[in-house]
């Protein structure tokens, strides 16, 4: 018999189906609809901004490895995700070649530089992102209408825009056609509204966020503590809560940025803060902040804390609190 | 009715029904034993023979002094032709007494005990000089289970029936064959130890083994014993000492105890049989059953042999093997069972299944980088944070390995199993729990 052929690894010997392709891969499943819908809202300039994004993020992930002389890991559709949620978050009528210089920042700078896959601190989108409206805070605050040629420079404000600047819900709901506040509502969670190419259509994205949730690839956790953080605050700041929660990024942001594996807390608590923080200070900046929308910010900061999050662990089975010292001079 | 179950676990593809249906076949005859001096977790013991001397089935032929030792006895009638070092299925190299039949029967039983009319102790010696040791894995010997320190009482005997490792079905077939034994042993158990109640726990994919189990016990009801069964969530490692513990008292053992700290004890219901055997029939644990199966295996097979028998020596009247497509031999199951260099190697007590798997079941995958998606975290029927413990422990951090508690690793894995990153969280925590162990005793020495 073949001694010599036999492979002698340890146990266990069976993997379930489950592999990190396959995770990213639903990730994406998960995010198609938002993503059509936004080529559909915003016509072909959605559509480069996507496959720019894409583009520049697989072929910089695997441009820079090859450099580094890694092995090149574009395979397991990580760099696909970045990219893809990169130009979701921000305006169709980016100019791409600032869309492409985004996506390399958030591969090179975020991801590889801190070792790739799994290792960076900070969400990568988010991080190209953030340098996006801070080197460009023009072409990525320019807002367009639903259905309206990007040509045509017609430019218009956000919802959020709206209620920064002092407007009254009802003021709000009448400029995007709806006589009261429910009409709003209504539009907000359809979609059909001015905004970055993948946020607008709450609808969409929970669908989405529900195949995540059924397949098992992201927990409850997070995306529920910070929409609740998000409402809560907001209703204390005195802004309608529902348009807190469903108008901007927040429900992007809530199930496809801070449930990120590499850059957000493993244990249930650490994600349960982590969502409350994230709301905190995402309501904070949209209140009180230079920008009309905070999200970006709010789970960014957050990452920043993620490592210690982390030591919030449930207590390991059987555990035994320990019996406290004697103290000393009780003799 | 919802099955209970512990927290946490993964459900691995069962692989049970090529053999589930197969009656146990006994193999009586073979041309050579080989057999492991130490086969229980345990110190050493020596052999009690040597080579060119004869023995007599059921003979005992290696023991030692101390509490934790099990003697070991000749499984067939013959001659013992060596003593040197062979292969076990743990991989180490170990001393062991190779036996030629000599085509005579000739047997050396214990004489026949009741076990309701002995005394306790003579329950226990008779269990010890049995040779019985636990046959779910680990070889603990089972009278040390059965002697409790008198500050802690059982209140509750559990048989391990839950078979949760893929692919074996020895402990279903036993059920069903030898029921009337599985629930004899049982009984023994209880009144050795002065407990009432037995509890038979086994998965819901065993669930129609019940009636037959509970009419089984009726049959044999005795005063002052209730023995119940209790259905559990097929679900891995549903069959592990802490969590089927869990599931069927809800108590957990506590951190670096052991199950009697809770009240229980757990026996394999393989062990069950032996110690049925031990009485009824003055039998040493001298030959057992497995599960030999895999994609590799022509012949799936449900079998007992004499203790020592090589699995080689099986192939190819009993057991026919497709060679060219054998990419992994395991001892036991796929969870937790040994990957072994070739097939030729002795059964030992504990060893419930050999696995041929095919390359298309034995595929090795590179390991890929954590992405740190918490499956493993979700899915460690310990709640140990799997993830950040590999993430100490590759920084060499010792200490923070042993604050998420890497100690209590029941070696399951499970986490393994549901890495989307094929990383082999578990062999890590065996090295890390070595260099811990090592290092405290380092500390200790230092210390005196």
């Amino acid at each position: 018999m073949p001694a010599n052929s036999l492979l002698l690894s340890s146990s266990p010997h069976i993997y379930s189906g489950v592999s990190t392709r396959r995770l990213m891969l639903s990730v994406i499943i998960a995010l198609l609809p938002a993503t059509v819908f936004g080529v559909v809202l915003y016509g072909l300039p959605a559509l480069g901004v996507i496959l720019t994004s894409v583009a520049a993020s697989v072929l910089s992930e695997a441009g820079f490895r090859a450099l580094l002389k890694r092995d090149i890991r574009i395979g397991d559709l990580s760099a696909v995700v970045t990219g893809l949620l990169l130009a979701l978050i921000i305006p169709p009528s980016t100019p791409l070649w600032m869309v492409a210089l985004g996506a390399v920042f958030a591969i090179v700078v975020a991801k590889e530089f801190f070792g790739g896959l799994g290792a960076n601190p900070f969400n990568p989108a988010l991080v190209g992102r953030a340098i996006m409206i801070m080197s460009f805070p023009a072409a990525l605050t320019t807002w367009h209408s639903p259905f309206a040629p990007i040509a045509d420079a017609y430019t218009t404000a956000t919802p959020l825009n709206l209620l920064k600047m002092g407007q009254s819900v009802s003021d709000v709901a009448a400029t995007v056609g709806a006589s009261t506040p429910a009409g709003l509502y209504w539009n907000l969670l359809i979609g059909t509204r001015a905004g970055s190419i993948g946020e607008s259509s709450v609808i969409l994205l929970l669908a989405g966020a529900a195949f995540l949730l059924i397949m098992g690839v992201i927990a409850w956790v997070t995306p529920v503590f910070m929409l609740g953080s998000i409402a809560l605050f907001s209703w204390l700041l005195g802004v309608d809560p529902l348009v807190a929660v469903i108008s901007g990024g927040a429900v992007l942001g809530a199930f496809f940025m801070a449930t990120d594996y590499a850059s957000t807390p493993m244990t249930p608590k650490g994600k349960a803060i982590f969502g409350i923080g994230a709301g905190l200070v995402t309501v904070l900046i949209r209140q009180f902040g230079g920008f009309p929308e905070g999200v970006t910010y709010g789970i960014l900061i957050m990452n920043a804390f993620a490592p210690f999050l982390n030591k919030l662990r449930v207590p390991k089975y059987g555990f035994v609190k320990p019996a406290k010292p004697a103290k000393e001079g009780s003799r | 009715m919802e099955k209970k179950t512990f927290r946490g676990g993964a459900h691995p593809p069962e692989r049970k029904d090529r053999t589930s249906e197969l009656p146990i076949e006994y193999v009586r005859s073979v041309k050579q034993v080989v057999v492991p001096v130490n086969q229980h977790f345990g110190p050493p013991i020596q052999p009690l023979v040597k080579v060119g001397d004869t023995v007599k089935r059921g003979q005992k032929i290696a023991d030692a002094e101390g509490r934790m030792t099990v003697p070991v006895h000749a499984p067939i009638s013959g001659v013992v032709k060596k003593i040197e070092p062979r292969l076990q299925p743990n991989n180490a190299e170990g001393p062991a007494i190779v036996i030629e039949p000599d085509g005579s029967d000739a047997v050396d039983f214990l004489p026949v005990l009741d076990a309701f009319s002995c005394t306790k102790d003579q329950a226990l010696a008779r269990i010890r000089e049995a040779g019985i040791v636990g046959m779910g894995g680990a070889g603990f010997p089972a009278h040390v289970k059965l002697a409790p320190p008198p500050n802690k009482p059982i209140d509750v005997v559990i048989a391990n029936a839950a078979e949760c490792e893929p692919y074996l079905t020895i402990d279903e077939r036993l059920l069903e064959e030898r029921s009337g034994d599985v629930v004899d042993g049982m009984a023994i158990l209880l009144k050795t130890l002065g407990v009432a109640k037995g509890v038979i726990g086994l998965e819901a994919n065993k669930e129609h083994l019940v009636s037959l189990l509970r009419k089984t016990i009726d049959e044999r009801r005795r005063e002052g014993q209730e023995i119940s069964v209790i259905v559990l969530e097929t679900k891995y490692p549903q069959g592990g000492e802490k969590m089927l513990i869990t599931a069927i008292t809800g108590k957990e053992v506590p951190s670096g105890g052991l199950p009697m700290d809770v009240g229980c004890v757990v026996q394999n219901v393989g062990t069950l049989a032996a110690v049925a055997d031990a009485f009824n029939k003055g039998q040493p644990l001298i030959e057992r059953g497995f599960t030999i199966t895999g994609g590799a295996c022509k012949t799936p097979k449900n079998l007992v042999v004499p203790i020592g028998t090589l699995v080689s020596d099986l192939v190819p009247d009993t057991v026919q093997v497709d060679d060219e497509n054998l990419a992994r031999v395991v001892a036991g199951g796929p969870m937790m069972g040994p990957a072994v260099p070739s097939y030729v190697f002795p059964i030992q007590k504990n060893t419930s299944g050999v696995l041929l798997m095919d390359k298309a079941e034995a595929r090795y995958f590179q390991e890929q980088p954590c992405i740190r998606c918490g499956r493993c975290m979700r899915a460690c029927s310990c709640r140990l944070s799997p993830a950040l413990l590999n993430e100490a422990l590759n920084a060499g951090d010792l200490d923070a390995a042993e604050a998420i508690g890497v100690l209590d690793c029941i070696e399951c894995g499970t986490c393994s199993f549901v890495c989307p990153s094929r990383i082999q969280l578990v062999q890590r925590f065996r090295i890390g729990k070595q260099l811990l162990r090592a290092k405290k005793q380092k500390e200790a020495q230092r210390a005196r």
